[in-house]
């Protein structure tokens, strides 16, 4: 990947507000964003295009985020994934553990926090 | 459980408890600590909810509804099992509490279910009184103006406003409605509209409210004759939708026309191109409600319309000011197009850009009512209509209201005969997309300025503010503190309240994002970062700073495209999640019930969930004070604590809280091994921190203090100056009555880090308001100096600090130790606010082990 290209960010999450709040941030770290509310739409996109990094919701209608962030690693296993959610148990956080995702967020959280996290990944997809 | 079972058996639990009744003080003394202590406990943990919701107004978190109703059930579900544990200690004796609870839980339900308990609106509404929530009542145009008076106190014009309700009101009592509903609302069936509302008759309700507005204004007017500006002011008017010039208004209305008048403006909702204005933008017609707002007339010197940031120049990054003489009608319709200046949009605004126009005629307001056109005098036609002063005053009242509104804003204005700017209307100018190639440099334009400091402190306000660094360290600096500077200050002080409209940004070396500054500054929407630890230390004077309260980051020089960014942003506090949680909010977080000895403090007067805490806080104490150690045979006698300064304390240990040897009924203070304990008492014994010297009282006071006492059910003698500690090896309550204070402390301390807390809470005592909240005030700064989350009612001071390890809490409850003793008649002594500061300086002497003089 060369440097001059933007980290591409993509988030998924059915309340708009936690991406509503989170875009501007990124962009104003420099990340290129795309944000979904719907799991469909995203599935589909990542299907077309390949995400440096994937912020998720897991607790989601239709499709939820343990099978969006299964599939993402199965597309493009080089993607990272950061899974946020309100409804932390350890299991889930295990299972995503287990599935490779790169960290895992409890909602609430400071958008700062997770900018660090964003920031930790970006590393790690570009080494 | 769930709140709604809850609720379903809360009648057969009263049935229950009130039985209970007949076995009072049979519980055993060991079950009766037990359940205290699982109250105070419970206590903390509410007051953390409470406080960690509040944090999220800050806008430093992301937070989705999910929260606000977890949050909401949390807190609920701790104060239904708090009210069960006092009613374990003192069995059927409040059981009102549980209709306290089910009455606000029942509030936040329907405001989680989307059902908003709105009270049936008044028919007018003075401006002064209109809240910010009333957008719905008196609509957008008029809400924003409120805001504009009611919050930031700019000058704006008197006057009330006819009300949506009445709106509503007058097309039933007409029986309008039905017309309106109909599916396709034609240029025919719009006339035919208007006309039923020209023909009808006001409400006698309205029509009584009315009279009674226009009756007071008049006597506020005096002999001159009162006429009034009509105008429109239609649900999402300014806000979401503009209708820019849809609707009619009437300038310069005697009182005898302003039925006739509030008609042809509601008539104007009608009009084939504000109905078509409707259609296309998906707006239903029984959406439609219009307020009215009816204005005191000003007779304008000048008029004119002021844009913070200039679209027709956007790069040039300019505000721009039109102006003629007279009234500003003409301007605003564009019929004719006035001076214009660009003035700089960082202070000190220069001008850079001054087009005077000949101006051969204005609008004045005629001596009959209404308005009539004049020709300009000959020296005036090519005379700037502002001033440089008059300029420079515009552009900072225009930007503290961009500040607050957080987009650029189009504001109509009014310079009146007494040279005092009014502000007449303000709106969001839609610069959205345009902004966009304003920050499309975004990234490079952050790189290119260093950072000084980063992830300090916590965010109090978000947003992004830049300016030149003031620093404020006393009260002199305020009165000269510059519009659109950053303030920045050690403490979080309540006094620099006054300068929080005027200031871009504030920083802070200490502090909490849910303190009374903290308050303040949202109500203004000023950014804020409290608590940065070295703001005062890393900052110069005069420097000129960015302060990024979304990223909590403070950078070196103007990042002005961080600060156009957030205009492209929807505001954090417009969105539906914010403006939920501050509803909810308001029944669960404010303290109503201050003060034990006042009438209100009962379940009845419980108001919010705090409410009902604290009262359950102060009940359960006073109900263990009320066990009577003496007379009774209980099972865990107190014991006398022996000191050496003149303080009566019991102490009660629930276990390993004093030495095995501790036998008889007193105890030395080296036998006291509660960690809590044993470092309150250092604290309270340092030397001269408990004062010796005695304080003259002045007649004020001792008679004040009389009949605060005599009024006072607390004041039985076995009552006063009873002071109890109940301790064990972790943990100490202890509650004092020193002299007319009431102070509790409240702490657990072990090695578990996350477990550990300090509760203080100070009220009371003789002498007048003025110096019991200057004592509030010390106390809170100390407090917070000494990094104390602090919460100021009135005289009522809660500080709290929690998670901190064993060896740090023990210095936290030395401290708090110390201000007991050092506080204890601190109000007789605070005559001045000069004396706050020295005695602030006082206890941080002798706080550091300096050893006292001795007069």
């Amino acid at each position: 990947m060369s440097d001059d290209r933007k980290t591409q960010v993509l988030i998924l999450d059915d309340e708009p507000i936690v991406w509503k709040r989170l875009k501007p941030a990124l962009e104003k770290a420099g990340y290129e964003v795309e944000a979904f509310t719907q799991s469909s739409n995203a599935m589909r996109r990542v299907q077309e295009k390949e995400f440096d990094i994937v912020v998720t919701d897991l607790k989601m209608e239709g499709i939820d985020g343990m099978q969006f962030l299964t599939e993402v690693k199965t597309l493009s296993p080089k993607t990272e994934v950061i899974v946020i959610t309100g409804f932390a148990t350890m299991e889930t956080a295990k299972e995503s553990l287990q599935k490779g995702v790169f960290d895992f967020v409890a909602k609430p959280f400071k958008r700062g926090e997770l900018l660090e996290i964003v920031k930790k990944a970006e590393a790690k997809v570009r080494q | 459980m769930h709140i709604s079972q809850m609720m379903t058996v809360i009648d057969k639990l009263k049935k229950a408890f009130s039985l209970r009744k007949r076995h009072r003080r049979q519980v055993p003394f060991v079950v009766l600590f037990k359940t205290f202590q699982g109250l105070l406990e419970k206590n903390n943990r509410i007051l953390d909810s409470i406080a960690a919701m509040g944090d999220k107004l800050g806008g430093d978190y992301v937070f989705d509804k999910n929260y606000v109703v977890s949050s909401c059930q949390e807190v609920s579900d701790l104060v239904y099992k708090l009210i069960y544990d006092l009613d374990t200690i003192a069995p059927g004796k409040y059981l009102d509490l549980y209709d306290a609870f089910q009455r606000i839980n029942h509030e936040i339900e329907e405001e989680l279910a989307g059902r908003p308990v709105i009270a049936r609106a008044d028919y007018v509404i003075p401006f002064e009184t209109i809240s910010r929530d009333s957008g719905d009542v008196v609509g957008g145009k008029i809400a924003n103006l409120a805001e504009v008076g009611n919050i930031l106190g700019l000058p704006t014009p008197e006057g009330f406003v006819i009300t949506t309700s009445a709106f509503k009101a007058f097309m039933e009592y007409n029986k309008i409605w039905d017309r309106v509903r109909q599916e396709s609302l034609t240029a025919k069936v719009g006339k035919e509209i208007r006309g039923l509302i020209a023909q009808g008759s006001l409400p006698p309700d309205l029509k009584r409210a009315l009279q009674k507005s226009t009756e007071k204004l008049q006597q506020a007017a005096g002999d001159s004759k009162l006429f009034l500006a009509v105008r429109s002011s239609a649900w999402g008017e300014d806000s979401i939708h503009t209708f820019a010039g849809q609707f009619k208004s009437y300038l310069n209305q005697p009182v005898e026309k302003l039925v006739e008048r509030y008609k042809e403006v509601i008539g104007s909702a009608y009009s084939p191109s504000a109905t078509e204005y409707r259609a296309k933008k998906g707006i239903a017609e029984d959406e439609v409600a219009m307020g009215v707002g009816c204005q005191v007339t000003i007779d304008a010197e000048v008029s004119g319309v002021l844009y913070t940031l200039d679209p027709a120049t956007l790069e040039r990054e300019v505000m721009v000011i039109n102006a003629i003489w007279g009234l500003g009608a003409p301007l605003v319709s564009g019929e004719v197009p006035g001076d214009r200046y660009l003035l700089s949009r960082t202070p000190p605004h220069e001008v850079e850009g001054l087009n005077v126009r000949r101006k051969l005629t204005m609008l004045s307001p005629k001596e009959d009512g209404g308005t009539e056109a004049r020709s300009v005098p000959d020296d005036l036609q090519m005379r700037p209509c502002l001033d440089r002063e008059e300029m420079l005053r515009l552009a900072e009242m225009a930007l503290v209201i961009e500040r607050y509104f957080k987009k650029p804003q189009d504001i109509e204005w009014a310079l009146d005969r007494k040279g005092q700017f009014i502000i007449l209307q303000t709106r969001p100018l839609n610069l959205q997309t345009r902004m966009a190639n304003l920050v499309c440099n975004l990234t490079a334009a952050v790189q290119d300025h260093p950072v000084i400091f980063r992830g300090q402190g916590d965010i109090a306000q978000r947003g992004v503010g830049a300016g030149n660094v003031v620093i404020v360290r006393d009260d002199e600096d305020m009165e000269d503190f510059p519009a659109g500077a950053i303030l920045v200050s050690k403490y979080t002080s309540p006094r620099l309240a006054k300068v929080v409209p005027r200031a871009s940004g504030i920083l802070t070396d200490v502090g909490s994002p849910t303190g009374h500054m903290a308050t303040i500054a949202r109500e203004f929407r000023v950014p804020t970062i409290v608590n940065t630890g070295k703001a005062t230390r890393v900052l110069r004077p005069g420097q000129e700073i960015t302060v990024d309260a979304e990223e909590n980051v403070v950078y070196d020089g103007r990042v002005k495209e961080l600060c156009y960014y957030e205009f492209t942003e929807e505001p954090f506090e417009e969105s539906y999640e914010y403006r939920l949680i501050l509803r909810v909010l308001k029944k669960i977080a404010p303290l109503n019930l201050l003060n034990p000895r006042e009438k209100n403090f009962t379940p009845g007067g419980c108001r919010s969930f705090h409410d009902i805490t604290r009262f359950v806080h102060e009940k359960a104490v006073e109900e263990l004070l009320n066990l009577e150690f003496h007379e009774r045979n209980l099972d865990a006698p107190a014991k006398r604590l022996k000191l050496p300064i003149p303080l009566g304390l019991l102490l009660i240990d629930m276990g390993g809280g004093l030495e095995e040897s501790a036998a008889g009924s007193q105890v030395e203070p080296a036998q006291v091994v509660s960690l809590p304990m044993k470092a309150t008492l250092e604290g309270m014994m340092a030397p001269g921190m408990w004062s010796t010297e005695p304080m003259s009282v002045d007649f004020g006071s001792f008679m004040s203090s009389l009949t605060r006492t005599f009024s006072s059910s607390l004041a039985t003698p076995k009552y006063m100056g009873q002071n109890l500690a109940i301790v064990s090896k972790e943990y100490m309550n202890l509650s004092l009555r020193l002299g007319y204070h009431f102070n509790i402390l409240d702490a657990y301390i072990s090695d578990e880090v996350n477990d550990n807390y300090a509760y203080f809470r100070f009220l009371g005592g003789v002498t007048d308001l003025q110096r019991r909240s200057r004592r509030a005030r010390l106390l809170a700064e100390l407090l917070e100096a000494h990094d104390f989350r602090v919460d100021v009612r009135g005289d009522l001071v809660v500080g709290r600090i929690k998670k901190l390890d064993a060896a740090r809490m023990v210095e936290k409850m030395r401290t708090l130790g110390s201000l007991v003793s050092f506080t204890r008649q601190l109000d007789v002594k605070m005559v001045s606010d000069a004396e706050v500061e020295s005695t602030k300086e006082t206890f941080g002497r002798l706080a550091a082990g300096e050893v006292p003089e001795r007069n």
